[in-house]
């Protein structure tokens, strides 16, 4: 919102204000003044005889005006002095607004309703678009509706401001009632350019927003170019890595063995007792190459996995996933010892790991379920979400690596995306078994 | 040295100044006077002089205050009747108007349509001690506007024929049964208008100021609907009694009565209420004015295809629609107009009747009544005054009815000076007025 706008806006709403307070002091003072005429003039039964109705008690209406007067006005300068005021004393000041409105249309016998146009105008500039923003124009938008005095005069006695003008002579009364036409029509003129100028300046505010969101878009979209490059990255990094530690391990320690059982065997004939040391060298490089290769998959391993078991992993990682991508992730398993050896643990983990990453990025899942169950010596690796899921499932679609890691245990997975995601997983685990 | 207050302390002390403030609220409440403003005129509503016409309200107020000790009756003295609807008007523009006050019968449907009066429905229904049919139906209807009841009867005056039995009895005419009709008060008026002086012109007459509502009430005919959106006078009734009227005015000629005729002993009937009556009839009134001849009263004539009825003038009571003591202002009220004794000081110090049937057609009224006449006068018996009353006739109540009532009174006062065509005068004059009820009740 420009500030030249934010100026006229202002200003206008001060007019409202002192056009509506003029009104309603000019009627209630008119009245009590004209009152008091009639009776000074001892001519109140005649008068009464031209009117359908009175006030109450003049006397009393006008202070109760004038009071409430000066609360719309404090109400007013409150909102407009304080720059930051709570939603709720902001919605509780427009209601005390809405209801010193109420006694003043009261006291004046429906005679003035104008105060609900800058009601309404309050409403619309202080209120953002919400539930009570609604509620509250439609409250007083229904207000002015009903507070008709023709409507209201039906059903009960209420008396009637030309009926006081009449009271006075021609030229007079032409005065008295440019006067109050001229306040009411001012009033309309002014409201309806308030409501243009907001409109106008909101208007403004939602080019602004439009803007802001397309630049959000672009920044997102090579956010997402930038996190491909990184992955891509890693994953070299990673094979580097692999290719290194091959080379330095295994690759090491097989050159050792070949050239060692080379040696062994041209030693054979010649000194059986030289070729069993030698053999027994080339036992123990090949142990210590077992040894390296331990160590390699070891480093290889996930850190998560390497450090704690296979079940605070899965649960460590099910946390940290359901915190960077809002899905709700239960995980339920009756297995009390999860220790199954490395290769496997490091199937499940990466099976479970590429599952979840599926069903978020894929799926649109919002709710995955995984379980681990033991069913006639087979683990059963369930991954189940709520997303879109599949029709057909095509090979790459992230299915392709469990398959894989899988098929390594001589396990077979099943994918169905019919409801949701499921992929399930049957390996057969060598309970109880070492490595060694 | 400052001295701290322990929290205990000052828990027994906010404690303390409470209960002292709610018993000296208790106290005050305990003893506090309740002012209820009562609103009256001095003088007669009857247009006859009245001197006592505070001792009936003074004893309902002491009697009041006496079973209410914690109330206080306060009115306003001195106010005369003709000043009494602007003096109230002043106070209601002002909304300072008292809680109960008396309503003059040209006041009560503007007072009634403005919502100045309660409507009384309510408080008739919830006290058990009330039964609304001990009034006379037609008092009890001049309080209601629309459906509702606004106001309570408090005093009723019905119209009566007065009588010169000096002069019938000079013409050789019998005193006419109670149960006459126009034909018998025309052919009265007829043999007893003479021109006695020989000077070609009549000097002395039938009757003096019998008017086309008279009449009218005679015939039984409503001049308005009860909503007061249409006038009914052009119908079959109202042109009778308009016709009437000008069958009698044409007896006189073109000689204009006026009341020293009748005062002089030279007319033989004329409306009077029954406030006239009394006040006529007792010392000092009796000798001043009506020494030279004999007179009595009578029921109103019948009219062709009416009965005996004439019009009731009711003084009215309400109870103002913004009191604060409603309970009260009920009950002080209930006092003034039901409770038997009050109403029967009504014919002790006032000149109207009782509005409640069981004071009225009372040995104890026909008494009272008797106290001030001469022995040889015949006091109107309970059952005539109740049965007139009863049967009284009351015009439906709206706003602007005076208005409407005073358009057609002038409008028939041209049609009798002019001449003019009755029927044809009357459906003019009827479209006009409800051209004039039209227009106000857009307004």
């Amino acid at each position: 919102m420009s500030d030249v706008k934010n100026r006229t806006v202002n200003l206008l709403q001060v007019l409202l204000l002192i056009i509506n307070i003029s009104a309603i002091y000019f009627l209630v003072i008119f009245v009590y003044v004209t009152t008091e005429s009639i009776r000074r003039h001892y001519v109140a039964r005649k008068f009464l005889d031209n009117v359908q109705s009175i006030p109450t008690n003049p006397q009393r209406s006008m202070i109760i005006v004038l009071v409430m007067g000066t609360v719309l006005v404090v109400t007013f300068l409150y909102r407009h002095y304080k720059k930051t005021i709570e939603n709720k004393k902001l919605i509780a000041s427009l209601v005390v607004d809405f209801m010193v409105a109420a006694v003043i249309m009261v006291e004046l016998d429906f005679n003035y309703k104008g105060l609900l146009l800058l009601i309404c105008a309050n409403i619309i500039t202080y209120l953002a678009g919400n539930k009570t923003k609604f509620i509250m124009a439609a409250c007083t938008v229904s207000g002015y509706l009903l507070a008709d005095y023709e409507l209201i005069s039906i059903y009960m006695p209420l008396y009637r401001i030309s009926e006081y003008i009449q009271y006075y002579t021609a030229d007079v009364q032409q005065l008295l009632y440019s006067v109050v036409n001229l306040l009411n029509s001012l009033n309309i003129i002014v409201f309806i350019i308030y409501c243009v100028y907001v409109m106008n300046a909101q208007s403004g505010t939602i080019d602004e927003i439009n803007k802001l969101n397309h630049e959000l878009q672009s920044a997102n979209g090579q956010l997402k170019e930038y996190a491909e490059m990184t992955e891509r990255m890693t994953q070299t990094r990673e094979r580097n890595r692999l290719a290194r530690e091959i080379h330095d391990t295994l690759g090491h320690t097989l050159t050792g063995i070949a050239t060692g059982l080379d040696a062994a065997m041209a030693l054979m004939d010649v000194s059986p007792e030289q070729t069993r040391k030698q053999l027994e060298l080339l036992s123990k490089v090949s142990r210590d190459g077992i040894k390296d290769v331990r160590r390699s998959v070891n480093e290889l391993r996930p850190d998560a996995l390497e450090r704690l078991s296979l079940e605070v992993a899965v649960r460590q990682m099910i946390t940290e996933m359901a915190q960077v991508s809002s899905v709700d992730i239960y995980f339920e398993t009756e297995e009390k010892n999860m220790r199954f050896d490395e290769d496997e643990e490091n199937a499940i983990y990466r099976v479970i790991q590429e599952s979840i990453t599926n069903a978020v990025r894929h799926g649109k899942a919002k709710k995955i379920w995984i379980t681990i169950e033991r069913k006639d010596g087979e683990l059963i690796l369930e991954i189940k979400d709520n997303g879109i899921g599949c029709d057909n499932i095509k090979s790459g679609f992230g299915t392709k690596h469990i398959r894989e890691r899988i098929d390594m245990l001589k396990g077979h997975v099943e994918f169905d995306g019919s409801k949701g995601f499921t992929v399930t997983a049957y390996i057969p685990i060598r309970w109880g078994e070492n490595y060694d | 040295m400052k001295v701290r207050l322990s929290s205990e302390v000052k828990a027994m002390a906010i404690v303390a100044v409470l209960l002292a403030s709610l018993l000296t609220y208790g106290v005050y409440k305990q003893n506090k006077v309740t002012v209820l403003e009562f609103g009256m005129f001095t003088g007669s509503n009857w247009e006859v002089a009245n001197a006592n016409s505070f001792i009936i309200i003074d004893e309902a107020i002491k009697r009041f205050e006496e079973t209410h000790p914690k109330v206080k009756i306060h009115y306003y003295s001195g106010i005369l009747r003709e000043d009494y609807s602007e003096w109230f008007s002043r106070k209601l523009l002002q909304g300072k108007e008292p809680d109960v006050f008396m309503v003059l019968g040209t006041d009560f449907n503007q007072y009634a349509s403005m919502g100045v009066l309660k409507n009384l429905n309510s408080l008739m229904e919830l006290d058990s001690s009330f039964d609304k049919d001990k009034y006379f139906t037609s008092s009890l209807k001049t309080g209601q506007y629309g459906s509702n009841q606004y106001a309570l009867p408090y005093e009723t005056v019905p119209t009566l024929m007065f009588v010169n039995k000096t002069l019938l009895k000079k013409e050789g005419i019998d005193m006419p049964s109670a149960d006459w009709t126009w034909d018998d008060m025309y052919d009265i008026c007829a043999k007893a208008t003479k021109d006695l002086d020989g000077d070609g012109m009549p000097d002395q007459f039938g009757c003096y100021n019998y008017t086309w509502r008279d009449a009218a009430c005679a015939s039984g005919i409503q001049l308005f609907s009860e909503n007061g959106r249409s006038a009914n006078i052009d119908e079959e009734g109202v042109v009778e009694s308009v016709k009437f009227i000008r069958r009698l005015n044409s007896l006189n000629r073109d000689t204009k009565i006026t009341r020293e005729h009748f005062n002089g002993g030279s007319v033989a009937f004329m409306p009077l209420t029954f406030a006239e009556y009394r006040t006529y009839k007792t010392f000092p009134y009796k000798i001043r004015k009506y020494a030279n001849f004999q007179w009595d009263c009578l029921t109103m004539p019948a009219g062709s295809n009416g009965e005996n009825l004439s019009r009731v003038d009711t003084l009215l009571m309400g109870i103002s629609n913004k009191t604060r003591e409603e309970k009260l202002a009920w009950e002080f009220l209930k006092l003034l107009t039901y409770d038997e004794d009050i109403q029967t000081d009504i014919f002790r110090y006032s000149q109207g009747a009782s509005v409640l049937k069981s004071v009225t057609g009372s040995d104890t009224m026909e008494n009272i009544v008797q106290q001030d006449m001469e022995e040889g006068d015949t006091v109107i018996s309970a059952e005539l005054l109740s049965r007139v009353i009863e049967e009284g006739y009351v015009e439906a109540q709206f706003r602007n009815m005076n208005q409407a009532m005073a358009l057609a009174d002038s409008g028939i006062a041209d049609i009798l000076e002019n001449e003019t065509t009755i029927d044809s005068g009357l459906k003019i004059l009827s479209r006009s007025i409800e051209n004039y009820l039209e227009q106000d009740n857009r307004n």
